[in-house]
Parts: C-alpha cells; structure tokens; sequence
C-alpha cells in the first residue's frame, strides 16, 4: 500500500506544529501575520502611490528618492536591510521590474506581489519580449520609447517612478496619489492620465 | 546551478495571466509564508532559494508558488534542527557583519564580461546573461556574494561591490530593440576587452 499523500496544507501545519512546539514560532506573530486584513499603514499599493506622488510634487523628495531611497523611504517603512533602488521613467525611457530566478519584489513597500509577477510566463518572457508582454496588460510602449528591463538578481529591491500623466497640473500629491497603480510601479502599467 | 527555476528567456510559457492578481488562495500559503521569518533567523535567504532550486525539475514546475517554499521551508527547518531543538544556529539576517569589498574596480558606463560562474551550488547570474559583453549602468552597495551565503547560511563573508550590467536584448536573444540589465557581483566581472 503506498502511503497517502499529504496535501501541502497538512504538511504544513505539521510543520508549524514542531516549529512551535520549539518555541521557533510566536503565535501571536504567525496571528498577525496570517491575519488577512492589509489595510492600515503597512506595504501596500496605496502606501507606494503616496511614495510616487509625493515625488510628483516635491523635488527634493525626488532626487532624494533617486539618489539615496533608503533614507528617503525611511519615515515609510523604517530601516530596511535590504536597499531598494527607484528607477526614473522619462519620456523616451520605460523601465520595467522582473525576478527571472525567483520573485524578488519591493515588498518592503508594495506588500506582496501579485501571482502574475511570480509566474513562469512573466518570469521567462518579459526580458525577451518585453513590448508583447506589456500588451498583455494592456500597456503600449511606442516604438520610440527604449524599454530597460531590469532583472533583480541580487539582494536588492527596483521601483519605478513612473512618468506623471499630462493634465494634471495644479493637482494635489493625495489626488495623485489616486491614480499611481501597482503595476505604474512596477512597469506593465503606465499611470493613466484623468 | 544549472537548473529549470533560471527561466529567463526561455520559449514555449505562453501568455502571462494577467488578471492572477492575488499573492494567495489559501490559507495555509499564509500561514507558510509567515514560517519563513523564523527560519530566516538561523539561515541565509540565498540558502532559501538554493534549496528551493534543488526540487526536482518536473516537481517545481508542477507546483503552486507556495508549494515551492514549503518545500524548502519544511527541508530547511529539518536541516536547521529546528523541528527536534529549541536552539539553531546563527544565520541570515541576525549574522550580517559587514565586511570590506576593497576598492570599486569598475566605474559607470566601463564595458564587461560577465562570468561563467555555474557549478552545483547556487549562483545569482542568470543563463542568458554568462558570458556577455554588457555596460555598467549603476554601481550598487556591497553585499556578501550569493554563492557563499548560500553554502554557509551566514552573511559574515563574501562581501563584493555588485554592478548593474546592461546588455543589449539582441546580444542575448538573437533579436529585441530593447536592454535587459541584471545585478552581479564584482567577482563575476572582467573588462570585456580582457
């Protein structure tokens, strides 16, 4: 008889079993962490769109951000080991963020990354044919736009600064704020102008 | 390692599936993603990903993104004896002792070639990216080399100036208007007129 196959949500409540029963896990820290509610001051999208137009608006934060994000991140998400870089989008540069070998992320900011970031198509296609990978996410680059895409191999996080959409002069960092998406953040995405 | 997890720029995954927004679907993906807080206290992260890397081929393609951690999480904790012990040994992030990478051998825009780095233990720079003539494009902050860290579960030594490499797609992949750039240690660098 062969033994019966555990699922992986039973292996790994046994797992978490020993490890408590070592005093390697806090409950209270796996509740939290476990906990599904993200709202609140934590890495979030909203939490890096503030990050994004406060950059917007403010150009000693920006070249800040640019120069030195880890200072410039700190009042954010405090003191980070890991040191993230932010990329500037121009008009004739779009950047865009991959992890071939695994799913390095800037979730230090952003929280966790989205399935699609970790899957095998993003991860093997987009340093190949970034422009049809974008169009997937309905995102178009024109031809006159050099595209660098920017693989994480080391320990070391990338976030773009995506271009601020015309039409919003005048505007406030909070209303644009509103309209910097996850992926603007990470370059399958544009922020749209209003 | 030469191994299927180094999926950048490989043929035949087909469309990214864009609209898999969500980091998880079940509980127990949480509850393993909170598990590898802990383990990071007694092992490197590079450790993390080497063991991850060693599933077999067909195994890691065939599983969820959670299932290859709890792989790893599960082979790590045996190893670590933190399912039999209440102690482990100092690793990752509690272990980190900055060391001196000596003086940056290589400035911005110099041209370099990268290494061919592979054996079985765990390297950071991709397949499609060994042996290319590339530009450097930023000079990034030290850090202990991967390969080291993943063998000694320690960043305690090893510690390199890392550079982001930029190559031209058409270098790499025979076509593409576009630069991939992937961050590498100093040690996997040689001018590339060398």
């Amino acid at each position: 008889m062969p033994e019966p196959q555990l699922t992986p949500a039973e292996r790994a409540e046994i797992l978490e079993h020993h490890l408590h029963d070592h005093g390697h896990v806090d409950p209270e820290r796996m509740a939290r962490a476990t906990a599904e509610d993200e709202s609140g001051d934590g890495p979030s999208t909203a939490l890096g769109a503030r990050v994004i137009a406060r950059a917007w608006t403010d150009p000693e934060f920006r070249e800040q951000l640019l120069t030195d994000a880890r200072a410039a991140l700190r009042e954010y998400i405090g003191d980070q080991i890991v040191p993230l870089v932010v990329l500037e989008d121009t008009p004739d540069t779009h950047h865009v963020i991959v992890c071939t070998l695994c799913s390095c992320y800037p979730s230090a900011l952003l929280g966790n990354a989205p399935e699609w970031y970790k899957s095998f198509e993003y991860r093997s296609r987009v340093v190949r044919e970034p422009r049809q990978v974008l169009a997937e996410f309905g995102t178009t680059i024109p031809d006159d736009v050099a595209i660098r895409v920017v693989d994480s191999t080391a320990e070391l996080r990338y976030l773009v600064l995506p271009l601020r959409p015309a039409g919003t002069d005048g505007w406030s960092a909070e209303q644009l704020a509103g309209l910097v998406t996850r992926n603007a953040m990470i370059g399958t995405g544009k922020v749209l102008a209003p | 390692m030469d191994g299927v997890h180094d999926l950048g720029g490989l043929h035949g995954f087909g469309r990214v599936p864009v609209e898999a927004e969500e980091p998880f679907h079940e509980p127990w993906e949480r509850r393993v993603w909170a598990m590898l807080g802990p383990v990071l206290r007694h092992t490197s992260i590079d450790r993390f990903r080497w063991t991850i890397e060693q599933m077999p081929p067909a195994e890691y393609l065939r599983s969820a993104y959670f299932e290859r951690w709890l792989f790893a999480i599960e082979r790590l904790a045996l190893e670590l004896g933190m399912v039999r012990s209440d102690d482990a040994p100092d690793g990752g992030f509690t272990s980190i002792v900055p060391g001196d990478p000596g003086r940056r051998r290589f400035a911005l825009g110099d041209r370099v070639r990268t290494a061919n780095p592979v054996t079985a233990g765990h390297t950071r720079l991709p397949r499609y990216a060994r042996r290319q003539d590339g530009t450097v494009v930023r000079q990034l902050p030290p850090w202990p080399r991967a390969t080291l860290a993943a063998a000694t579960g320690r960043y305690d030594d090893g510690w390199e100036h890392v550079y982001s490499v930029e190559f031209a797609a058409g270098d790499l992949f025979g076509d593409g208007d576009h630069a991939v750039s992937v961050d590498v240690w100093e040690s996997d660098l040689e001018p590339a007129d060398a």
